[in-house]
């Protein structure tokens, strides 16, 4: 009678979000495991294909609620390229500051919320802290602090107020001493380590045939990039590394992400610069005139098939904060997409739970699992 | 220690004491931190002091340091709507781009009787703040302010009439300084001139009076030809003040208005 299946979720704090944990435990011992996902699905590729293109970026940030710029920056060139439009380089550059800021913001509430996981609750308070200038900068520029709706097709809505790279200089050198706090706080305490090391061992040969991204296939020391592999936007003009570890474990991936952010801030500092020398629109010009979704509402319905505009299909890869995810968007002419289809990184990260949960313990549980770093909106989309 | 930067010195360091200092090395630096907010918050008690409130949105840019210099409220956050009423040309535009479709136009007093004033209300049951009506706006009478407090114990209290906009208007909260430019190359209401009756309807309807009814030549009629039965007038739109609002393309009762490039 030792032998049962636990359900941990759909609310247990361990979960980041709707989603169930089915576990077989033998007394502690963790002997298989069922994810259940779709509980928060929201059928947000349906509802792109009844929306105006530049409309679903309203979605995107609700896709995944943590990183929204980087999910927007996603369907953005997916849709650029499907629309046949080239946006200034401006607005490449501040997207890629989007993003980054972005990275950086998401790395710091997965680090409050992994450190609440294993119990460590003052770091929570610094990540939460420090995660606020963020916000407050993309406040500052896209007018919110959450779901920003900044990106547009041909460019962005509008350039950095004056100012701003000043600001965002400032944090970029507030934070960086933190990163060394953090560090203190987790690593320097033997707690951590007794609660991190060689848990859930993810080897890269399993991180490959599972699908298994982002910084989890990075700490395994596979070097996968796709800023790198497959420079978007203006990467491959930017200079940094892609962040390392071999531990392939949960301390591993602590160490990946720690470094990701210190490498953000160095993309950051670059882009910044650009920024400061080369003013220029941010919007691509003679664009048509549909785009800007609201005008021309009435009669617009069949006004480019009417025109022959041309048809065609766009692709993204995007290093998102939680791994790699792609966009589809197939334009036949209409106003809105004809379909969108994206790919979560965290699905794959959560659907191989099997291969690095079996054979620990129940209590590894919580910091195995938020070590993954779930973000359950783009899960289920 | 604290200057290293690379992930490799930090790790070894740190591990190779914490093994011997146990807990001491993170509590020494929490402690630090506890002392330094001792003197210099991150926080504000927040229902009572609020960040919009000027008062206090300067307490928090002092408190949380000059290093940051954040912690406010910026211009341009998009909050609830302000909607001057006597501005508004009730073009539609606001509601045409919402894509929550949560704005109505509805009735508001001051229009003359035939064809009355009508001006967006705001369902923010349903509302994402998404910025697209305000940028969408031609006369920038409809603008989003820094108020974000929507609390409310009755779901028909969400439903923001014009009046209730115009009286956080009139509350002269700071408004969205960013103006969109419009699209260059707009394209401009044009006529299939045989199929319109010259009924005036377009003209009467547009929301910026850019429509003017100009005389045409009735042609002489052939023998055993019968002459369409309209008014010889037809709709020459001003393009230099025309919103690209459409209202005229859908009041057209014969469709012969649509979108095009003008020659």
């Amino acid at each position: 009678m030792s032998e049962m299946w636990l359900n941990m979720g759909p609310q247990h704090p361990m979960t980041h979000g709707l989603w169930n944990l089915r576990v077989h435990i033998d007394g502690e011992v963790i002997r298989d495991v069922d994810p259940e996902m779709g509980y928060l699905h929201r059928g947000i590729e349906k509802l792109s294909e009844d929306r105006h293109y530049n409309e679903v970026v309203t979605l995107m940030d609700r896709t995944c609620y943590v990183a929204g710029l980087a999910w927007e920056h996603l369907y953005i060139l997916a849709s650029e390229e499907a629309l046949h439009i080239a946006p200034p380089e401006r607005a490449q550059y501040l997207r890629v500051l989007c993003e980054e800021f972005q990275r950086i913001a998401s790395h710091l509430m997965w680090y409050a919320a992994f450190v609440q996981d294993i119990g460590l609750m003052t770091p929570f308070l610094y990540g939460m802290r420090d995660r606020d200038l963020i916000l407050d900068l993309f406040q500052s520029y896209t007018g919110a602090r959450m779901t920003y709706e900044y990106m547009r097709v041909g460019g962005v809505r509008n350039d950095v107020p004056p100012g701003f790279t000043d600001r965002a200089r400032q944090v970029l050198d507030w934070l960086e001493p933190r990163f060394v706090e953090y560090d203190q706080l987790t690593l320097g305490s033997d707690i951590f380590h007794k609660r991190c090391d060689n848990l859930g061992v993810l080897r890269a040969n399993d991180c490959v045939t599972q699908g298994v991204t982002g910084p989890m296939l990075r700490s395994a020391g596979l070097k996968r990039d796709l800023r790198k592999d497959r420079p978007y936007a203006v990467y491959d003009q930017l200079d940094f590394e892609v962040a390392l570890a071999d531990t392939a474990d949960v301390t591993g991936r602590y160490l990946v992400r720690l470094e990701e952010m210190r490498q953000s801030v160095r993309i950051l500092r670059q882009v910044l610069d650009w920024l400061d020398r080369h003013p220029g629109p941010v919007m691509a010009s003679q664009l048509p005139r549909w785009l800007g979704a609201p005008y021309a509402p009435v009669g617009r319905e069949g006004y480019l098939l009417k025109r022959n505009y041309p048809k065609g299909v766009g692709f993204s890869a995007v290093e998102e904060p939680h791994g790699e995810a792609l966009a589809y968007v197939v334009n036949e002419g209409g106003e809105h997409p004809y379909r969108v289809k994206f790919r979560s990184p965290v699905y794959a990260n959560i659907a191989a739970a099997r291969h690095y949960l079996v054979g620990y313990r129940v209590a590894d549980i919580p910091p195995i699992m938020g070590s993954v770093d779930i973000c359950v909106g783009e899960v289920d989309r | 220690m604290t200057d290293s930067t690379t992930t490799d010195e930090t790790t070894n360091d740190t591990t190779t004491g914490g093994s011997v200092l146990w807990v001491a090395r993170p509590m020494a630096t929490a402690a630090r931190q506890f002392a330094k907010s001792l003197f210099r918050p991150s926080t504000i008690v927040y229902p009572y002091e609020r960040l919009e409130d000027p008062k206090f949105r300067e307490k928090v840019e002092v408190a949380s340091g000059k290093p940051i210099g954040v912690g406010q409220i910026w211009d341009n956050y998009r909050g609830v709507h302000a909607l001057n009423i006597a501005t508004c040309i009730s073009c539609n535009l606001c509601a045409f781009s919402c894509p929550d479709i949560c704005i109505d136009m509805v009735t508001v007093p001051g229009g003359d009787p035939k064809h009355p004033k009508k001006c967006p209300q705001i369902d923010y049951g349903k509302c994402s703040f998404c910025g697209f009506c305000s940028d969408a706006c031609p006369e920038g009478c409809l603008t989003m302010t820094t108020r974000y407090g929507l609390t409310t114990s009755k779901r028909a209290e969400m439903v923001y009439s014009p009046q209730r906009l115009y009286d956080v208007y009139r509350t002269k909260l700071p408004m969205n300084p960013i103006r969109l430019a419009r699209p260059e190359n707009e394209d401009s209401i044009l006529l299939d001139p045989p199929l319109c009756i010259g009924c005036n309807a377009c003209a009467r309807d547009c929301p910026t009076q850019c429509i003017t009814m100009l005389d045409v030549p009735k042609p002489e009629a052939k023998p055993g030809e019968k002459l369409p039965k309209r008014i010889w007038k037809e709709p020459v739109v001003n393009d230099s003040d025309c919103v690209r609002c459409g209202t005229c393309i859908s009041v057209c009762p014969k469709e012969c208005l649509f979108w095009g490039t003008r020659k």
